[in-house]
């Protein structure tokens, strides 16, 4: 490769304007080869929007990037395909139902003659796994039967049959668990050593000390820092990016009451969860710990009722809910705020009135008709007391950020007077900033009584300020934790499947 | 700035996505295809004689386009409406001897009937709603045929149904007028009422809707049997006017139906649909049929004209 100091990458004075907004108000961003360069800044800050006229997906409006010191045709994918720069976009843009090697070829398949080379190209399928150093992924599997954090290696093997020299990864970190994460790691520092440069997006700003070389920091479209060595403390990250302000980013833990409000008693389905029980008090926040595939998600799907129990049974304040109805459930007082926001959360192109209402209609009834000035004001209530930004209740909510949209999610189980929260994964796709208000106002419910129970991937998350955490490894519940007393190692050692430790198991 | 400007592209597209547009554009076209039959059709097309013609003979369909919108909302289709149409006129038919309100009963009930299979075949038979109403098509068709025994029943005693079908009030044919009651009441049921919400929130988002408590399948069940209902009521106005229950009517009537909604901005997709969209699409459709017909255009040129102003329409309402 060639020097590793010479400039890779050179973004100057980046402008993008759409009507009425500036994304980009002035970016500058310059990436060397071999460099794993870490961009952190808050939603709306202009990462995606920079790394997106990078990738040719946007044209700038005004500055200029070059790459190999060549300016870059702005507006063209294509071109930036064809100079070695490969994106990785948060939503995985791989097609599930064709075979590994079919993804990591799509659209340059090798031929011979007129038909498709499959020999050649799972060949060459396997020596890309072998150069990210994840040799387990069989070029034959459909993409859909693996794992989160298996199908950015195969994102990252595709970038890499296109002989990437920029490699850009969005929020490569939000869907893998802690562990994945670390094998991720490696994986980008494997292509770093080989003189790759990597423009890492994270909002896990603890992964900036442990990965980068270099920082940079945006906030409202500009670069606010750059050149930010990675031992740069996280508190002046914070700070750079919130604009000087730093608040304490858990709340207190408020006490819980006496009364039992969900008393879950062997709850099975194989083979995603085993023989789980657990009680929740009025105003405790109940942490479920463990990897991604341990059953977390999957546990709150069936105390909800999304999905049938082969056997167990659920009450909620001493009522047995019926099998495998969430309306039932609703009914007595459960509220679910699932993890894949957008697709099962949302209707993206609703206002923010409509997405809180949704759950509660039958309130806003009025003979055969529905109230809608009462669902306006109702909702939009919610909405402000949960500061939801901008205070617009009838935008559409695919316009808001990700916390905000978190908040219209929350606002609708206020609306409904829940008396238990199942959150799955609250401050996914959640900026640093917002997050501290989502955790405030899960405490705030909790202090009003009702019962949470929060699934994370983040354990500090969990630990700075559930009462308890559950552990769960392998569909079934290994171990309880007091939140305010045990570390993340105390974690990690039951959520980490024994034969992952030890060969003997 | 606390908007995430990450999807300011969006936020600029929906902004010009909010003009409605086929809420503008449709009426748009039926006034200029009102100036243009004025102009090559003087002292004829621009009657008020002419335009309740229009109305009357779009009333049929366009009774059952507003059931379809709501199918159309969940995300689904209905085929089988048109065969329904004749399995629900013969049904009354073979009730004829005991007068018309009978009729209305039998017409109803087999229209009911027709839509509550299909929903049970889609929601509880778990086949797509395609397939199932495709079925639905050949069966009720059938059905049709074989209780008539293959041969139109009359009805030239049922003077109480012919009123329903050739009378006026206020010197409004009656279909015109049921067709703006019903798609007044449905504007109403999508816009106004829970059900409405619901629909359009199965369709747009069927496992979100599950979370929040809906029960998708009530739903998807409630829509067809409520096309069923506007077929019924077609049936009846169809029958009284031709003061004939005949087996072969409404034939590719479902193809009609779903254009108009399709046209007049409903996704097909699911969840997005307007009852204004859908009633100015039927009403579109109708100028221009007439106006050929004024024009002595043989029914091929109807067939292609009708053809391309669908690729026409929807590929302008594509466009943001």
């Amino acid at each position: 490769m060639s020097d590793a100091a010479s400039p890779l990458l050179e973004v100057r004075g980046l402008v993008k304007e759409y009507p009425g907004v500036r994304a980009l108000g002035g970016v500058d961003l310059t990436v060397t080869s071999g460099q794993v360069h870490c961009l952190i800044g808050q939603n709306g800050a202009g990462k995606s929007t920079l790394i997106k006229c990078v990738s040719g997906l946007v044209e700038p409006t005004a500055g200029e990037v070059r790459f190999e010191g060549e300016p870059l045709p702005v507006g063209d994918p294509n071109a930036s395909i064809a100079r070695g720069i490969a994106t990785i976009y948060q939503e995985l843009d791989l097609v599930p139902h064709l075979s590994v090697a079919q993804n990591v070829f799509l659209g340059h398949e090798h031929k011979r003659g007129p038909l498709l080379n499959r020999a050649a190209m799972h060949r060459e399928t396997r020596a890309l796994f072998a150069r990210l150093g994840d040799e387990g992924i069989p070029p034959t599997a459909e993409v859909s039967t693996l794992r989160p954090a298996q199908q950015q290696v195969v994102s990252m093997a595709r970038a890499l049959s296109h002989s990437a020299k920029l490699l850009i990864l969005d929020e490569p970190s939000a869907v893998l668990d802690d562990v994945e994460v670390e094998a991720l790691f490696g994986v980008v520092r494997r292509l770093a050593a080989e003189g790759v440069g990597v423009i890492w997006i994270s909002h896990r700003l603890g992964e900036v000390g442990e990965l980068g070389d270099v920082v940079t920091v945006l906030k409202e479209g500009r670069t606010v820092a750059t050149e930010l060595p990675p031992d740069t403390p996280v508190d002046t990250l914070i700070r750079h990016m919130v604009g000087g302000r730093m608040e304490a980013l858990f709340p207190d833990r408020g006490p819980f009451r006496e009364a039992t409000v969900l008393d879950v008693r062997g709850l099975t389905r194989a083979p995603d969860v085993f023989d789980a029980s657990f009680t929740l008090r009025e105003g405790e926040i109940l942490g479920l710990a463990g990897l991604v595939g341990s059953g977390r998600t999957e546990l709150l799907r069936l105390v909800y009722g999304l999905d049938p129990a082969q056997s167990g049974e659920v009450e909620v304040g001493g009522r047995r809910l019926p099998p495998a109805r969430p309306d039932l459930a609703i009914r007595a007082g459960l509220g679910l705020a699932p993890e894949e926001r957008k697709s099962e959360g949302l209707w993206l192109d609703w206002s923010m009135v409509r997405n809180t209402s949704i759950a509660d209609l039958s309130r806003f009834r009025r003979g055969p008709f529905t109230d809608l000035a009462g669902e306006r004001r109702d909702a939009t209530r919610h909405l402000r007391s949960l500061n939801t930004q901008p205070d617009a209740p009838e935008r559409a909510a695919r316009l808001f950020s990700g916390g905000n949209q978190q908040k219209a999610v929350l606002a609708r189980w206020l609306l409904r007077s829940c008396r238990v929260l199942l959150l799955d994964e609250p401050t996914r796709g959640v900026d640093v900033g917002a997050r501290s208000e989502i955790y405030r106002v899960i405490a705030d419910l909790a202090a009003n009584g009702i019962g949470i129970v929060m699934v994370s991937s983040e354990l500090a998350e969990l630990l700075g300020f559930c009462h308890r955490v559950l552990v769960l490894r392998e569909g079934r519940i290994v171990d309880e934790l007091d939140g305010a007393t045990s570390t993340e190692e105390d974690v990690l050692r039951s959520a980490v499947p024994v034969h992952h430790i030890t060969k003997a198991g | 700035m606390a908007v995430d400007t990450d999807t300011t592209t969006v936020d600029a597209r929906s902004r010009l996505r909010q003009v409605p547009v086929q809420e503008l554009v449709l009426p748009i076209v039926i006034i200029a295809l009102i100036i243009v039959g004025a102009i090559i059709r003087p002292g004829i097309f621009l009657t008020s004689d002419n335009l309740l013609n229009v109305l009357t003979q779009a009333s049929i369909t366009g009774i059952i386009a507003i059931g379809m919108t709501f199918v159309i909302a969940t995300g689904g289709i209905d085929l089988s409406v048109g065969s329904a149409l004749a399995a629900a006129s013969i049904a009354g038919g073979l009730l004829m001897p005991f007068g018309s309100w009978m009729f209305m009963l039998g017409a109803l009930a087999m229209a009911l009937l027709i839509g509550a299979i299909n929903g049970a075949a889609i929601v509880w038979g778990k086949v797509v709603p395609f397939i199932a109403t495709l079925a639905m098509l050949t069966i009720a068709r059938g059905l049709a045929l074989w209780m008539a025994e293959r041969t139109p029943i009359s009805l030239i005693d049922l003077d109480i149904l012919q009123w329903f079908g050739s009378g006026r009030v206020l010197g409004i044919p009656i279909p015109a007028l049921i067709f703006v009651i019903v798609s007044i009441v449905g504007w109403v049921v999508l816009n106004r009422t829970t059900f409405g919400r619901r629909a359009v929130a199965v369709g747009g988002n069927r496992s979100a809707a599950r979370i929040a408590g809906i029960r998708p399948g009530r739903v998807i069940f409630a829509v067809y049997v409520l096309t069923g209902l506007c077929v019924g009521i077609s049936a009846i106005l169809l029958s009284g006017r031709l003061a004939s229950a005949s087996p072969v009517v409404g034939n590719l009537v479902e193809l009609d139906a779903i254009a108009a909604v399709v046209i007049g901005g409903t996704a097909l997709t699911g969840g997005k649909a307007t009852v204004t969209g859908t009633f100015f699409g039927v009403i579109t459709f109708g100028l221009i049929f007439n106006l050929l017909n004024l024009l002595n255009m043989p029914t091929e040129i109807q067939g292609i004209v009708k053809g391309l102003l669908i690729l026409v329409a929807v590929a302008l309402q594509r466009r943001d």
